[in-house]
């Protein structure tokens, strides 16, 4: 197919004066291939959209420049537009004229202008189509953990029709839900939210739910993974078409924080619940108790919270004298701050230490030595018990699982998300998401807004039964593959595999649906055989190619 | 597979010094795979040497072709119409492939831009270790398939030596001491019984250079 | 092309391109030798692109990419920065200063930075002088 280029330089309602329009018409006019130039001063304009089409019609064009504002404003509805004219979206290249040359300079920059309007020219001359095409997608989903975060999940899923099944490697529902003693500021106590949240589960439709079970491998992609699922003793294949990771987190004391051995005196928070759980197992009343957080970094908003709860459940059941130690506390957790003012006011003390304290024991009591930096005091308490912090850590099996599942971890062993400001609960591969602890210190109301977040992900994904892809944007060519293995290596969104080409040789292969389009891949490939349609290698020459002629 | 590494620019300027047409040829075969040979490090090169020849004000004409194997007198013959071209020829292949390039076009110089390196495997992406020696007498089926002429620093057949150190070696304490790991494979087996086995010295006499091996299979 | 201190800037389209655009709503004017070459991510960026915009003449090259840790595609700036360093080294074997060539991290909102990049860069051609390279050499 002959190449015909028709070019469309708008000049913004006029605005754009450093551009001398004419004068680019008439010498681009000249060049080869180009059937028209036209000047618009309304593109984005519904008649200036008309017009567009209507010159794009009658000459019969087949690649469309346009000169007009940057492509994150115009590109989108350009290529509808052509779409809606039969004409392939990705036969549009874009100059953008204006942010990046008439406004970003005081001077005439009509020579820029022209240089990045032959840039887009040379860039138009190599473009190949690109076909949409819709994929089936399946459209159940598997909620991995059977905490409050993959219990809510489950539920989220089954009240948008979306079939869930909850994977839970113990043998009951509940997580740390079952454990807690309470949510002090937070209205409904653990036990109740566990109580209505798996009476919800077992009345609610499309759910499934497989307590002690465990996922031992994950294969495929988004659409259509094929999950290993390991439950007494046996194994079989599932088919999902997105995954929700809720595997939350492991509290733990970390050796490095306590130099002495927890003992009868020295206790973790959780030996703390069991005694309120079971006083009777109490010799006697404990008078006095310290409960000390963040001995060696910044402390956790979970342990905060862990803290801040205990303290107000043992002033309100045994009413005994608690002290808190602490270097920042951490409050920024919904309902931490009253909490933290609610415990000021039973008479709880909170003590601000810079340097460590000294813990030693003495005559079956806890000494704690430290100096209150807001007082300027050295402080010696003598406590009956003292708790100490206890970390929010990665639940055993996560590393094994990032390696099934190809997601990294970040330094404290939780599961790194993708770019964590701008896509927080996506793993990096598409349709894995992460949600609640298990992706760092979560406190429950973070960990509802997760949810909410990767629901709405994996309806986005999933909810129509099927996907649109530009299929084969990214290609390896079988020919030029020698499965060196790099760009399945490199990948960051394990969207890349190898496949066997008519039984014989083994080649990479792309995933349309799980590729997100960075070309990594065909930018590190040693033998050239991918490319990647709109940035291939002679495109973007191309386009260097035109500056300075 | 082999590995082999790019030889310096200014080494690869000095071989071509004085020729203003070359042909600059890659292999698609292990030396695409281990980034030191294939049609991208071609690009590279050709790129540079245009920059640098460019740079000094002369002039130098480089075409690129990448083949599926240098090593294969069939397929080098390919380049035959493009050789009739330029004045010297560039490989971008092992030792094997430069010498299978000579041969078949013997009025024409060629140059290495590769060191062959050895024969190795990847240890991570852009990492390669060497793995085997090719010496000729294999024995990685009594030492859990960790060749310990490569993978010990000392290359001994009898180890491990006393400068064993919790697992690692004393000649780079970085590095895993082989007969460590063969000793921990082979009890993974149940066969440490190997492990007394004696294995007299070699004699490196017998091997004849060149090696050949011809194949029974007709 | 050549002389004139032209810069090819190659632009993430999630980060530089978007300051970039910025720079110019908010009027920052900045040199007019830049040329923006739009890319999905800065990991597209080759090696050989580099090299070959220094053989058609280009003066200087920025590659630009989104902050460090913030890639929307996780390892993809980094990439970048280890093909920038690499780079520097095949330039430096060619003859061809370094300096020449450089990484620059973005947010999309870094509008100042990336007019700030390109006048620094600007400058520092001005003192290097134009390549040696004068019309983009033999083609193949």
């Amino acid at each position: 197919m002959q190449v015909k280029i028709g070019i469309f330089l708008c000049d913004c309602g006029g605005s754009l004066r450093n551009i001398d329009f004419p004068k680019i018409r008439g010498n681009l006019e000249k060049l080869e291939g180009v059937a028209f130039v036209d000047i618009s001063h309304n593109l984005c304009l519904e008649e200036g959209g008309k017009a567009l089409a209507s010159r794009i019609l009658s000459e019969d064009i087949n690649r469309v420049v346009i000169a007009a504002c940057s492509p994150e404003l115009c590109e989108h509805n350009f290529m509808r537009l052509l779409e809606s004219l039969r004409l392939n979206p990705n036969f549009l290249s874009i100059a953008n004229i204006r942010e990046q040359c008439s406004w970003a300079h005081k001077e005439d920059v009509t020579g820029k202008a022209l240089e990045l309007l032959r840039m887009a020219i040379n860039k138009a001359r190599l473009l190949q189509p690109l076909e949409r095409k819709e994929v089936p997608v399946n459209q159940e989903v598997l909620v991995v953990g059977g905490g409050f975060s993959g219990m809510e999940s489950t539920l989220e899923l089954s009240q948008l029709g979306l079939r869930a099944t909850l994977v839970e490697k113990g043998s009951a529902l509940g997580g740390k839900l079952s454990e807690l003693e309470g949510f002090y500021g937070l209205g409904a106590s653990p036990k109740e939210m566990l109580g209505s949240m798996t009476r919800a589960i077992e009345e609610g439709k499309n759910i499934e739910v497989l307590t002690s079970a465990e996922v031992t491998r994950v294969e495929g992609e988004v659409g259509n993974f094929t999950v290993r699922i390991r439950r007494g003793g046996e194994e079989f294949p599932r088919s999902f078409g997105a995954i929700i990771f809720a595997t939350g987190y492991r509290a733990g004391i970390l050796p490095r924080d306590f130099e002495l051995r927890p003992s009868v005196n020295i206790i973790s928070q959780r030996n703390l619940i069991e005694i309120l759980q079971a006083p009777e197992k109490l010799e006697r009343k404990p008078e006095t108790i310290g409960f000390i957080l963040d001995v060696s970094d910044e402390s956790s908003r979970l342990a905060t919270l862990l803290v801040l709860n205990n303290a107000l459940a043992v002033k309100e059941k045994w009413g005994s004298e608690a002290y808190v130690f602490c270097r920042n506390l951490k409050v920024d957790s919904d309902g931490a701050e009253k909490l933290y003012r609610e415990a000021r006011a039973t008479g709880i003390a909170f003590l601000k230490f810079e340097k460590k304290p000294q813990i030693s024991e003495e005559d079956g009591r806890v000494k704690v030595e430290a100096k209150d930096v807001l007082l300027g005091e050295e402080i010696s308490l003598s406590c009956d018990i003292l708790v100490v912090e206890e970390k929010g850590l990665p639940p055993e099996g996560t590393e094994a699982l990032s390696s099934i599942l190809n997601i990294g971890l970040d330094s404290q062993g939780f599961y790194q998300n993708e770019n964590v400001y701008l896509y927080p609960v996506d793993s990096g591969r598409k349709g894995i998401f992460l949600v609640g602890a298990c992706r760092g210190d979560l406190d429950i109301s973070r960990a509802s807004m997760d949810v909410a977040s990767a629901v709405m992900g994996v309806c986005e994904l999933l909810a129509s039964g099927k996907a649109i892809v530009e299929a084969e944007k990214v290609r390896v060519d079988p020919d030029k593959c020698r499965a060196c293995l790099t760009c399945i290596r490199v990948c960051p969104h394990g969207a890349i595999r190898l496949v066997r080409v008519n039984t014989e040789k083994e080649v990479a292969q792309i995933y349309d649906l799980a590729c997100e389009g960075c070309g990594i891949c065909a930018a590190i490939c040693p033998a050239k055989a991918i490319d990647f349609e709109g940035y291939t290698d002679e495109q973007i020459l191309a386009e260097v190619e035109a500056i300075g002629e | 597979m082999i590995v082999a590494e790019r030889k310096p620019l200014e080494e690869i300027k000095e071989m071509i010094a004085g020729y203003k047409r070359i042909l600059i040829v890659g292999c698609g075969t292990c030396v695409t795979i281990c980034w030191a040979g294939g049609e991208k490090e071609v690009g590279i090169l050709s790129s540079q040497l245009r920059l640098a020849f460019g740079k000094d004000g002369n002039e130098l004409l480089t075409s690129e072709v990448t083949i599926e194997r240098q090593c294969e007198r069939e397929m080098v013959e390919e380049l035959r119409d493009k050789v009739q071209e330029v004045e010297a020829i560039l490989s971008l292949g092992c030792g094997a492939g430069v010498q299978t390039i000579a041969e078949v076009f013997e009025e024409t110089p060629v140059y290495p831009a590769l060191n062959t390196k050895f024969v190795g495997m990847p240890e991570r992406e852009g990492v390669w270790v060497e793995t085997c020696r090719a010496c000729g007498d294999c024995l990685l089926g009594e030492t859990g398939g960790i060749c310990p002429v490569v993978r010990c620093a000392k290359g001994l057949l009898n180890g491990p030596c006393g400068g064993t150190k919790r697992g690692k070696c004393e000649v780079d304490p970085e590095k895993d001491c082989a007969w460590t790991l063969i000793y921990r494979r082979l009890e993974k087996q149940g066969r440490l019984d190997l492990m007394r086995k004696y294995y007299p010295p070699r004699n490196f006499q017998a091997v004849t250079r060149p090696g050949k091996v011809e194949a029974l299979q007709a | 092309m050549g002389g004139n201190n032209k810069i090819v800037a190659f632009c993430c389209e999630n980060s530089a391109c978007a300051a970039a655009d910025r720079a110019g709503k908010i009027r920052l004017y900045y040199p007019d030798n830049v040329r923006v070459i739009r890319v999905p991510c800065a990991g597209r960026v080759d090696v050989l692109h580099i090299l070959k915009a220094f053989e058609k003449g280009a003066d200087g090259v920025l590659v630009m990419g989104c902050q460090e840790e913030a890639c929307r595609h996780l390892t993809g700036n980094t990439r970048a920065r280890e093909r920038v360093k690499y780079a520097e080294i095949l330039l430096k074997e060619s003859g061809i200063d370094g300096e020449r060539v450089r990484m620059v991290n973005l947010a999309p909102e870094m509008a100042h930075k990336f007019a700030q990049e390109v006048s620094e860069m600007t400058e520092r051609l001005k003192g290097l002088g134009p390549t040696p390279i004068k019309n983009g050499g033999p083609q193949r």
